[in-house]
């Protein structure tokens, strides 16, 4: 039950009447006060009743951060008596939803839509917390409310703020392709055609068999390697919840791994996708041809950085599990030494014997400005703690590397075009 | 909340049930217990030191500059001295102590005109201080007000009074420190009345003596504060109040202020319309509360996620180092940062030795390797772990050392 201003504006009319009434007060209070409640009750029972509503939803399920989803819910009204009074479609505090709360005036046997615009500030799935309806009576002194239930997520998604490194790195790529035949004769690569000498190739590159047969010196062009696999393993372990700058390192990894995806895509090799702490905690397996950006972004979205250490042993053998053809692992993690030396350092060369690691992390520039930092003993104590959490990271990563894996250690405006530079590289020397 | 023991315990086998239970009890109240303890002691020793005195103009029990405990005690050693706070214990104790007796009347406005004709019936001499008219008719007809007397200076008394002749001059007109506004009756009495007036001012008397109608004397003061703690000891001010007062026994009656008696409450007058408007009222507000407080639909609760800077640790050790003033582990991990920099600039590699990290560093900067060793390589005395100063001290040699390897 809800009551309205002119409910109180009723029972004030009547505190006034009986203020006046002098000795026959009792009498005027009883009278008053059950013409009230008279009133209440008899507006309640005539509101329409929200409870018989019908509702329906449509509009956008997914969102890119920053931007606005408008999402409607058709109220329609089956019963023959109007329904006047207010709603509320409720979100997530996160989702910004506006308006608020609007006016409603459904006749009988109408329908209308009620569209709400909502401003995610986060990543991940909201869900519409239902929609209250209040129903005011004929007299407006009184009404029903009710909440019904109109399911609805949107999801918003992880922006893609490296999308802009794309086009510079999908150039390198091409010129890759193109310089490739004289510069480059990495193992694996594989034949793609004949064509003249031209004066600063590989010597080595000549195919004298078809020069035999042709008027001038021929060589042999290779291009790089095609449908190779790359699976992006995304740690959201107690060390991706950690922000840098504003922003969690699992989103700047994220950021890293949309690229990635991008840039393979376009170089026709096959990506997968595996978050991981103590579980897989998404997966999405190549399928074909075709981007697979919008599915890795769509698994991507309701991710979150869980409190617990990650278990690196079941994340090797869930990789180990995928398949037995060679693939370039890049896990994103972060290069702690205490988490990497007990759980993956061992495993290493399990994972290597197979496939080829890249691990990817984003550095914090605190720690650099940190380690800067001069003037005073307590400054002095900071640089301290600062060098020896950057000299841990320069050991772990030199073990990394001994143990043949690579290494991109970079700081979150960096890291997805030095993590797409690495793959470039390794692209160039045929190893992948 | 009482700990005590079950009554009907045994007291030799104790079962572990029970007196874990009393345990606990006690050391779940243990705290609140000994601190109402200790408050309540502290209270009553504190009350105990304390005595409270009442308080007011010419009261004998008040030790304030305006009361007149001095001068009750005084008198006291020399008369029986009996104070009472109404009319009616007036007249018992003044019948009670017999024939030498003087009933000294103040603040008599507090007084009904039937007491007051009750007490001059009683044919004592009296002792009015600062009376008012009713009373003045009662004990000394013929008396009247005639006048205001400002003097500050002590005034003769010029009469043949012994009592005032004896104490000589008195501030009876004078303002007392406690209250600069107050002033002194004076006193003119009827031709034809026999009577003796002394301590004269512009308008009259200060002191008027008269035979009361009923027997007795009556001697009228224009003001009581000569007598008060504040005045007492100057001038012949004790004098001649001893002397006034000078009886066996002595009446001293402060009537208390009348309390009221019946009498209709706020409530009581207001009109039965308005009483029951509270009803109506009180919907009212409710109903305004409930209009403005009632929200549409739940609250939307959301898991927030956490936030945590990635530095942290970094930053967390480092308050240790400063806490523990860890010198020691802060110039190692300075020295390390240094070599881990240094060391690959000059083409040398983690493998190579101190002694070739320093003849190299020493060739590239011209430093004297001999006190390259002890800051790069210190051994089981480090000099630059002592204090802050050789620290920092470290540290600017180190910045120093990796600008020239630039």
């Amino acid at each position: 039950m809800v009551v309205t201003g002119r409910a109180a504006l009723l029972t004030l009319l009547a505190t006034v009447a009986v203020a006046i009434s002098g000795q026959i007060g009792s009498t005027v209070t009883a009278i008053a006060v059950s013409l009230v409640v008279l009133i209440v009750v008899v507006d309640v029972l005539a509101a329409t009743s929200p409870a018989r509503l019908v509702l329906s939803r449509e509009g956008d399920t997914s969102v890119r951060s920053g931007d606005s989803a408008s999402v409607s819910v058709l109220i329609a009204n089956p019963t023959g008596r109007r329904l006047r009074g207010s709603v509320r479609d409720a979100w997530p505090p996160s989702s910004h939803a506006s308006p608020r709360s609007r006016e409603l005036l459904v006749g009988p046997g109408e329908r209308r839509r009620v569209t709400t615009t909502l401003t995610p500030s986060r990543r991940g799935d909201a869900r519409s917390a239902g929609v209250t309806v209040r129903s005011v009576g004929p007299l407006g002194v009184a009404g029903r409310q009710r909440t019904l239930q109109a399911p609805w997520t949107v999801r918003t998604l992880p922006p893609f703020h490296s999308r802009r490194h794309l086009p510079g790195k999908l150039s390198r790529l091409r010129e890759l392709e193109g310089r490739h035949t004289a510069m480059v004769r990495g193992q694996g690569s594989e034949f793609d055609s004949l064509r003249d000498y031209v004066p600063g190739d590989d010597v080595r590159s000549i195919d004298w068999r078809a020069t035999a047969r042709d008027d001038g010196v021929v060589v042999r062009t290779w291009r790089p390697e095609r449908d190779r696999r790359v699976l992006i393993v995304l740690d959201t372990g107690r060390t991706s919840a950690g922000r840098v700058g504003d922003t969690p390192r699992l989103d700047h990894s994220m950021d890293a791994a949309l690229l990635l995806t991008a840039l393979a895509g376009k170089a026709g090799d096959r990506v997968d996708f595996m978050a991981y702490d103590r579980a897989v905690r998404a997966r999405v397996k190549a399928s074909g041809k075709g981007s697979q950006v919008h599915r890795v972004v769509e698994a991507m979205a309701p991710l979150e950085a869980a409190l617990v250490e990650s278990d690196p042993a079941g994340m090797v053998g869930s990789v180990m599990t995928q398949g037995r053809s060679r693939r370039l692992v890049v896990l994103l993690t972060d290069l702690n030494a205490a988490a990497l030396e007990e759980g993956l350092l061992p495993r290493l060369p399990l994972l290597s014997s197979r496939h080829l690691l890249l691990v990817a992390a984003v550095r914090d520039p605190k720690v650099a400005e940190m380690a800067a930092e001069r003037g005073d003993a307590d400054a002095l104590y900071r640089a301290a703690s600062a060098e020896r959490t950057l000299s841990e990271r320069h050991r772990i990563t030199a073990e990394l590397r001994r143990a043949g894996a690579e290494v991109v250690d970079a700081d979150p405006e960096r890291i997805a075009p030095a993590l797409a530079d690495a793959y470039i590289d390794l692209k160039a020397q045929g190893r992948l | 909340m009482t700990i005590a023991a079950p009554p009907e315990a045994p007291p030799a086998p104790v079962r572990p049930g029970p007196d874990t239970t009393v345990r606990r009890l006690w050391r779940a109240f243990r705290f609140p217990v000994i601190l109402l303890t200790a408050l309540s002691v502290v209270a009553v020793l504190l009350s105990l030191g304390a005595e409270r005195f009442p308080d007011g103009l010419l009261e004998p029990d008040s030790p304030s500059p305006d009361g007149t405990r001095a001068f009750a005690r005084i008198l006291g050693e020399r008369s029986d001295v009996t104070v009472v706070r109404d009319s009616g214990a007036a007249v018992d104790a003044v019948e009670r102590a017999g024939e030498d007796t003087v009933l000294l009347v103040f603040l008599d406005h507090r007084l009904l005109p039937e007491e007051l004709d009750t007490l001059s019936e009683l044919g004592t001499d009296t002792v009015l201080v600062q009376p008012s008219l009713r009373s003045l008719a009662a004990f000394a007809p013929g008396t009247d007000v005639t006048g205001r007397g400002e003097a500050s200076e002590p005034v003769a008394p010029e009469c043949p009074l012994p009592a005032a002749e004896a104490a000589g001059a008195a501030r009876i007109g004078g303002t007392p420190r406690f209250d600069r506004e107050a002033s002194t009756e004076l006193y003119s009495v009827a031709d034809g009345v026999v009577s003796q007036s002394c301590y004269p001012g512009r308008n009259g008397s200060a002191l008027v003596r008269v035979d009361s109608p009923h027997g007795g004397a009556t001697t009228v003061l224009g003001s009581g504060t000569f007598l008060t703690n504040d005045a007492l000891d100057s001038d012949g001010n004790a004098a001649l109040g001893l002397n006034l007062a000078s009886a066996e026994n002595v009446v001293w009656l402060r009537p208390d202020p009348p309390t009221q008696v019946g009498g209709a409450t706020m409530w009581e007058l207001l009109s039965s319309g308005l009483r029951w408007s509270l009803l109506p009222l009180v919907l009212t507000l409710a109903l305004l509360a409930l209009w403005r407080g009632r929200r549409m639909g739940a609250l939307v609760p959301e898991s927030l996620p956490v936030v945590v800077r990635a530095s942290e640790t970094t930053e967390g050790r480092a308050r240790l180092y400063r806490s523990r003033r860890a010198r020691d582990r802060a110039v190692a991990a300075l020295r390390a940062g240094f070599l881990e920099r240094a060391v690959p600039r000059m083409g040398l590699n983690s493998d190579s030795g101190p002694d070739a990290v320093i003849a190299s560093l020493a060739a590239r900067t011209g430093e004297d390797p001999g006190t390259l060793g002890p800051l790069l390589y210190p051994g089981p005395t480090d000099p630059y772990s002592a204090d802050d100063e050789a620290m920092l001290r470290l540290a600017d040699t180190l910045d120093g050392l990796a600008r020239r390897l630039r």
